[in-house]
């Protein structure tokens, strides 16, 4: 058995010629990975990315006005690359895999006005959706060791029980997109199953890792998934230009080799020559079982990488806090929402820094005692440009019960004949695996194509 | 005029040609202990032929490099690697035992990272003096980008041991991929004394015949180049009967076809594919042996079925052996063979009819079938197991991996027009398999000594890679090695022209007639962005006089 790698580094697509997320992002790294020789080891085996379908898509995304409008063929092979790798594992031909694309995700969150922190449409979310449709898995945990908050990952799977988030990022108070709190722990279905690991700058490998050891694996053991994935932003290194933690390529390759993850999913990392090549490496390695222990940065040195008392007090104590907040999750839930109520509502305020869209968003949660329910978003973009658009959108969990799809449909169809004010309605039955989008030119279904 | 030489595993052969026309051919068995003497007896009779004519080149194909390797009769040597961080070096096995480890690193820029420790290299140094060792292979890590360890260690080495031979991986090769660098550096450096004295063993034979036609040997790349340069790179020669058949076919089809070349043999069937007129090279170069290596060489692939495959039942189930016993049965052989059903299905006159008819008794007896019926099975399994090798060959092209969009949006399914039939049992067989994948089959004319025509029509070839660093000032050229510093060269226009002049300049070295359009493979640019702002350019530009046959060779062109 061996490790499966999709290497699609996209030398032909940027946001702009100068931003970060432009062609030359991971030349370095294949310059490295192929000098290394590592597509020929028996260990690996490299498959070629294809292209993710719109259903697959709307599975994970409500994209405003509809899909085209928001993605590139790029976007396409990045996320179909994940799921090359998705069928890859399921059929037993790999052990795990590594789908090493670009452009990124975890920053795409339900409803895609447009793209936020250099995403558009989630590569994990689709590929997770795709394994619970294709191959019935239920039970899946994510661990984002990205340095920024996965605030996508967490918007989408913020309401599903069957879903564990766990998301190390440098605090929101001092890094894009400025959330990913403690407080932030899962809706009224999900409590507890948002564990975010706010971490001072500067934390180094041994912060990162005694919360790993102390927080992040026991609470998998605990939740005991089906699948683990690595959301696997590298921008934690040391000389990334956007942050400023103190994590190393063998921090990196160390890390996945403890959580062992069955698919990784590369996020952010932009420092492109320091950092990436030598990240990937010992990622790759890690993953395959072999020694990693050659891997090691041009001014690596060993004793630069130790923590503070300081920090790593706070480390302990943040630890702690949330192992309690993990076991007791059932009762803070019952005190942090009121079962008896059918609905709750929330809103929020959403920015997308890079294509300069603020979105508002009002939020109705179906709350029940037999399924995980449904919601209800309503959402208003409001553009650059001064114009602005609204939509609502109608989520149905996987495993909602009768009445709850009912109910949902029923708005749905209600929404399509009152439709006053909105550009799109949509409809996301994950239970029918049945996907709609209705404007003034009518009804479409999102199909495979 | 001009003679080809294929000097195959088992058989040579050898074709006078004049323009595209057989004068004369040659088949004789190889006696891969006295080359020579097989090249010879191939040789003679086609200068009998020539009359004295003016011959405007020969052109060899030989299994030498082969031979040597697979019958490790290949000259020991010392490896000293400067692997840099990364993979643990001793992930790859390179059969040295006498491998020597340096630290040092140079960086996918070509930076030095971490200087040499001259304490090792003494150490390095006084270890193979000790040992008496001869030569020795250095190889570094991104060598290809900056080659100043290299340098450093073989020019220590050389003052330090007069008499040692050293080569640096720089010069072999430049792509990306340590491992398969230093295998392709050891293997030049380990078949280069025995073929320099082949070499100079046929200058003395072609001297005595009074030849004074330019000699040019067949690369794994369906190439030629001058005998005496190849001396440089042997290693570049391996597989060249592959190559030899492959343009020998597209030598005898039709231009811009996409065709399947398979050569039925004994007990193998090998394959190669022509897609719209162009070879299919090996994505990452060669494996030779267990070693994989950076040359140049065809997409090959082999199906273990062939005339002589020995048939076998087994609880009632018909298992095509992956050995022969000998000749067919009808041909006096000991036991059954695809070839015997062939006879028996009349799709050939070779061997005799009525052992043919007892052999597929003898196979149907426990199949519980007739011998036609058993003969027709036979066929089918044997056809199944073609099509099957040449499917995954397509499929395995349509999945290799692609970086870019336009790469992978480009790559459509393809399915060949042709099966074209070299090899014995190819007549036989052919037009069965083309009617089962819905193809032409064809078995051109001189079909036995396509190989040879495919060597006497090869052109002289050239391909040169160029990664130019305008920030770093610098270039290199992957194929052999060159790594100067250059100014001029600041925009990707730039480096076109600058590696097109270069390649003419180069090909005219070589006798490239550069009336021959030269081609620009592709070319890339990555803006080096440093503090949102373009710090200098990334440039890869390949350019190529491409492989391919002398079409417009005229009758009485000399």
């Amino acid at each position: 058995m061996a490790t499966g790698l999709v290497f699609f580094p996209a030398f032909d697509w940027a946001i702009t010629p100068t931003h970060p997320e432009r062609e030359e992002r991971l030349l370095y790294t294949r310059d490295q990975l192929f000098e290394e020789g590592i597509m020929d080891l028996p260990e690996l085996i490299e498959y070629k990315p294809r292209m993710a379908s719109k259903k697959d898509i709307a599975r994970a995304h409500f994209c405003v006005p509809d899909i085209e409008s928001q993605i590139t063929d790029a976007h396409l092979y990045a996320a179909g690359g994940a799921l090359v790798l998705a069928d890859a594992l399921m059929n037993k031909e790999i052990d795990n895999g590594f789908a090493l694309v670009r452009p990124p995700g975890h920053h795409a969150m339900r409803v895609v006005h447009g793209n936020r922190g250099f995403c558009n449409i989630h590569n994990e979310a689709i590929m997770i959706e795709y394994l619970r449709k294709k191959y019935g898995l239920q039970r899946i945990a994510i661990v984002d060791t990205d340095v920024h908050h996965g605030d996508g990952t967490q918007d989408i799977y913020y309401h599903d029980p069957d879903v564990l988030f766990i998301s190390y990022h440098q605090d929101g108070r001092t890094l894009y997109p400025g959330s990913g709190f403690c407080d932030e722990l899962g809706g009224p279905a999900a409590f507890g199953m948002n564990i975010n690991i706010p971490l001072q700058p500067y934390t180094t490998d041994e912060g990162i890792h005694y919360l790993l050891d102390n927080l992040v694996l026991p609470i998998l053991d605990d939740f005991k998934p089906e699948l683990i994935i690595n959301s696997a932003g590298q921008d934690n290194h040391y000389t990334d230009p956007l942050a400023n933690m103190r994590f190393t390529a063998r921090g990196y390759a160390m890390l996945n080799e403890k959580l062992s993850p069955d698919l990784a999913v590369l996020e952010g990392g932009y420092a492109i020559e320091s950092a990436l090549p030598y990240v990937n490496t010992g990622i790759i390695l890690a993953m395959a079982g072999l020694d990693y222990s050659w891997v090691r940065e041009p001014d690596y040195k060993e004793e630069n990488f130790k923590e503070t008392k300081e920090n790593m007090d706070y480390i302990k104590e943040l630890a702690d806090y949330l192992w309690r907040i993990w076991k007791e999750r059932e009762q803070l839930a019952e005190q942090r929402y009121h079962r008896k109520e059918k609905f709750e509502e929330v809103n929020r305020h959403i920015y997308y820094d890079t294509d300069g869209i603020r979105e508002q968003q009002y939020e109705t949660i179906r709350i029940c005692d037999d399924c995980p329910g449904y919601q209800i978003i309503r959402s208003r973009g409001m553009y650059s440009t001064g114009k602005s658009k609204v939509i609502e959108a109608v989520a149905v969990h996987h495993r909602a019960c009768k009445t709850c799809q009912e109910e949902a449909r029923g708005y749905y169809e209600r929404r399509k004949r009152e439709r006053e004010g909105l550009d799109v309605v949509y409809l996301q039955d994950k239970p029918r695996d049945r996907y709609y989008q209705f404007t003034a030119d009518g009804e479409i279904e999102i199909l495979d194509e | 005029m001009l003679i080809g030489l294929d000097v195959g595993g088992t058989y040579t052969d050898a074709v006078l040609l004049d323009g595209q026309q057989v004068i004369k051919k040659v088949k004789t068995p190889t006696d891969n202990e006295h080359l020579l003497d097989t090249l010879i007896s191939a040789l003679d009779p086609l200068l009998d032929a020539a009359q004295g004519e003016n011959l405007k080149r020969i052109v060899l194909s030989t299994t030498l490099i082969t031979n040597l390797i697979a019958t490790n009769r290949i000259e020991p040597a010392a490896l000293v690697i400067i692997p840099g961080p990364g993979l643990n070096p001793n992930t790859y096995d390179y059969h040295v035992p006498d491998t020597f480890l340096l630290s040092g690193a140079i960086d996918y820029r070509g930076r030095e990272i971490e200087a040499l420790d001259q304490q090792e290299l003494k150490k390095c140094a006084e270890e193979i003096k000790k040992k008496g060792l001869k030569k020795v292979a250095v190889v570094g890590k991104f060598s290809q980008r900056n080659k100043k360890h290299e340098v450093e260690v073989a020019s220590y080495l050389k003052k330090h041991i007069p008499d040692l031979y050293v080569m640096m991986g720089h010069q072999v090769t430049g792509r990306l991929n340590f491992p398969r660098r230093v295998h392709t550096t050891l293997l030049t450096l380990a078949t280069q004394a025995n073929y320099n004295s082949f070499y100079s063993e046929i200058l003395k034979l072609l001297k005595k015949r009074g030849i004074t036609a330019p000699l040019y040997i067949l690369k794994a790349d369906g190439g030629t180049l001058s005998f005496e340069l190849s001396t440089e790179k042997p290693v570049e020669t391996i597989f060249s009967g592959p190559a030899a058949s492959t343009l020998g076919v597209l030598a005898l089809t039709a231009e811009g076809e996409t065709s399947v070349v398979v050569d039925i043999g004994g007990t193998t069937t090998d394959l190669a594919l022509i897609l719209s007129g162009r070879p299919l090279f090996a994505s990452r170069g060669a494996r030779v042996g267990d070693r994989l290596t950076q040359v140049r060489s065809f997409a090959t692939s082999s199906a273990a079925v062939g005339g002589d495959s020995c048939l076998e039942v087994e609880d009632g189930t018909l298992k095509i052996m992956p050995y022969r016993k000998g000749p067919a049965y009808c041909l006096g052989g000991p036991c059954p063979t695809p070839t015997d059903a062939m006879r028996v299905a009349g799709l050939t006159e070779l061997g005799d009819e009525q052992k043919a008819i007892k052999a597929m008794e003898m196979v149907g007896e426990g199949l519980k079938l007739n011998p036609y019926k058993t003969a027709e099975l036979i066929l089918d399994k044997t056809t199944e197991k073609i099509i099957s090798e040449i499917e995954k060959m397509f499929l395995s092209w349509e999945q290799e991996p692609a970086y870019r969009i336009w790469e992978l949006r480009q790559k459509k399914k393809v399915r060949p027009n042709n099966l074209v039939g070299i090899g014995a049992a190819s007549p036989a067989l052919l037009p069965l398999l083309g009617k089962k994948m819905g193809c032409n089959a064809l078995i051109p004319p001189d079909a036995e000594v396509a190989n040879a025509i495919g060597a006497a029509l090869a052109k002289v070839n050239l391909r040169l890679t160029f990664h130019f660093d305008t920030e770093r000032q610098f270039f290199f050229i992957e194929e052999n090695g060159i790594q100067e510093k250059n100014t001029e060269v600041k925009t990707l226009a730039d480096a076109e022209s600058f590696a097109m002049n270069r390649l003419i300049e180069e090909g005219q070295k070589l006798g490239i007639d550069i009336s021959d359009k030269p081609e620009l493979v592709y070319s890339e640019v990555f803006n080096m962005v440093r503090g949102w702002r373009t710090g200098g350019r990334l440039i890869d530009v390949c350019v190529q006089f491409p492989t391919g046959i002398i079409k417009h060779h005229e009758k009485g062109d000399h």
